[in-house]
């Protein structure tokens, strides 16, 4: 049986306490679309690390802080396929795993196989999912 | 474990991520006199790369004073994020705490 289309959009300042609580609502909407097992795991840790890394890097100290936010928009369409996406306001940066440091993108890389980074206006990573079952 | 050997036992629990980043940081204390460390993480129940950096740096100061450190892990996300980090070959991290404890008490010391 397939379901309605859904989708879940949070907002909130760039700041690390608020990381946990977007992760959970993605989570609680997660499961309400039948996402489980590894695959929720997966979905979950990649949402984290993007999460992370804009409290992290996406907003120099240089940077208006007056506005700095992160976005979470998730959509889940009726073929189960979840396309998520974490934006900032931001400047984008890579780093490559140095010295123990930047090791979101490579954990993200690993888990979404469809992965676009739009850094046109502010960063927009996409990662696209389909449910397992 | 005897007492001219102890271990010294660091347990975090709960989900560790960039929100407990300062906490985590100052948990994660090596003893200054060498004594072998079991990192208990059984009781995490999600961790970041922002835990993943702290435990790094952890494991690498007690490198330098030949302290060696194992890690307890047995929830499968925080497993699969090690694997996924390319980190799997850089903790000695075991599944239960008497295995963790063996390899700690057994390791010949340099």
């Amino acid at each position: 049986m397939s379901r309605q289309p859904s989708v879940l959009r949070l907002r909130c300042p760039a700041q690390s306490r608020f990381v946990a609580s977007l992760r959970h609502a993605l989570v609680s909407f997660l499961r309400a679309h039948d996402f489980k097992g590894q695959q929720l795991d997966d979905v979950t840790t990649a949402a984290g690390e993007a999460l992370a890394n804009v409290v992290e890097h996406a907003y120099t100290a240089a940077a208006s802080q007056v506005d700095a936010y992160i976005g979470l928009r998730a959509n889940v369409d009726a073929k189960g396929t979840l396309a998520l996406e974490v934006y900032d306001g931001g400047a984008f940066v890579e780093r490559r795993p140095t010295r123990g440091r930047g090791f979101g993108l490579r954990i993200i890389r690993a888990i979404a196989g469809r992965l676009t980074i739009d850094t046109s206006n502010g960063t927009r990573l996409r990662m696209i999912f389909e449910r397992k079952r | 474990m005897n007492e001219a050997e102890p271990v010294k036992v660091i347990r975090l629990t709960g989900e560790l991520e960039i929100g407990r980043k300062n906490e985590i940081r100052s948990t994660l204390r090596a003893p200054a006199d060498g004594t072998p460390v079991l990192l208990d993480l059984a009781g995490v129940t999600y961790a970041d790369s922002i835990a993943l950096t702290e435990l790094l740096r952890f494991c690498a100061e007690a490198q330098q004073v030949g302290q060696p450190v194992a890690l307890v892990i047995q929830t499968p996300q925080f497993a699969r994020l090690i694997q996924y980090a390319g980190l799997a070959t850089v903790f000695k991290v075991f599944a239960e705490p008497a295995e963790a404890l063996a390899y700690l008490t057994e390791s010949p010391r340099q």
